[in-house]
């Protein structure tokens, strides 16, 4: 085993910081990382989501919203420190793609490597611990 | 009474929530010559005790941890 690979399927914001925080301080430390963004997961990494803070989620995420005396570093900025430092590499799902007829132009930049499917997840998964959030 | 420990340079996350502080001396601990002192600066309590950790974990040195009352100072010496 040499790392994670972590299928990123939800699209609460709570579960996409928590994905984004353990991936960044992993790959930060040297561990491999592989990131797959599918399906609803997709949705919070939309420019318009980002630009207007536009998010699913619950009492946490309120909390990290309506927090003033400290500043909650987001998932995308975690995610683009992560990958110039570290091993990460994050994938968008092709197929999602597909469905929703978006590109990567619909993305904010500097998170996604490339667009990915299901098979080249798992060539890239083959010898990482799978955590499927 | 404890030596006052000089830092070789300093990463002041005061502000930021975690893992923002971990991130930022992780990142400049990559970018020093082994040796070098890193103070950081944070106010965030998770990382009074993530950082150990991950000092732990990584192989540098923790040097010390100081309260300075509306946040925390800690000293690693990268190895």
């Amino acid at each position: 085993m040499t790392g994670y690979a972590i299928v990123l399927a939800s699209e609460e914001i709570e579960r996409v910081q928590a994905v984004s925080m353990i991936a960044s301080v992993a790959a930060m430390s040297d561990t491999p990382v592989e990131v797959f963004v599918t399906m609803n997961g997709l949705n919070p990494f939309e420019k318009a989501a980002v630009e207007n803070m536009d998010f699913e989620g619950g009492r946490v995420a309120q909390a990290m919203m309506e927090a003033e005396d400290v500043e909650v570093p987001l998932f995308t900025e975690q995610l683009e420190q992560a990958r110039q430092i570290g091993p990460l590499n994050v994938y968008a799902c092709e197929l999602a793609m597909d469905l929703l007829d978006t590109d990567l132009d619909d993305y904010v930049d500097d998170v996604f490597d490339d667009v990915l499917g299901v098979s080249g997840f798992l060539n890239r998964a083959k010898d990482k611990q799978i955590i499927f959030v | 009474m404890s030596e006052q420990i000089e830092a070789d340079v300093t990463v002041d996350a005061r502000g930021s929530a975690c893992p923002g502080p971990l991130m930022d001396l992780i990142g400049k601990i990559k970018n020093v010559d082994a040796g070098t002192v890193v103070e950081l600066l944070t106010g965030d309590e998770g990382s009074k005790n993530d950082v150990p950790e991950w000092v732990e974990e990584a192989g540098h040195e923790l040097l010390d941890t100081v309260d300075e009352g509306e946040y925390y100072a800690i000293y690693v010496e990268k190895s």
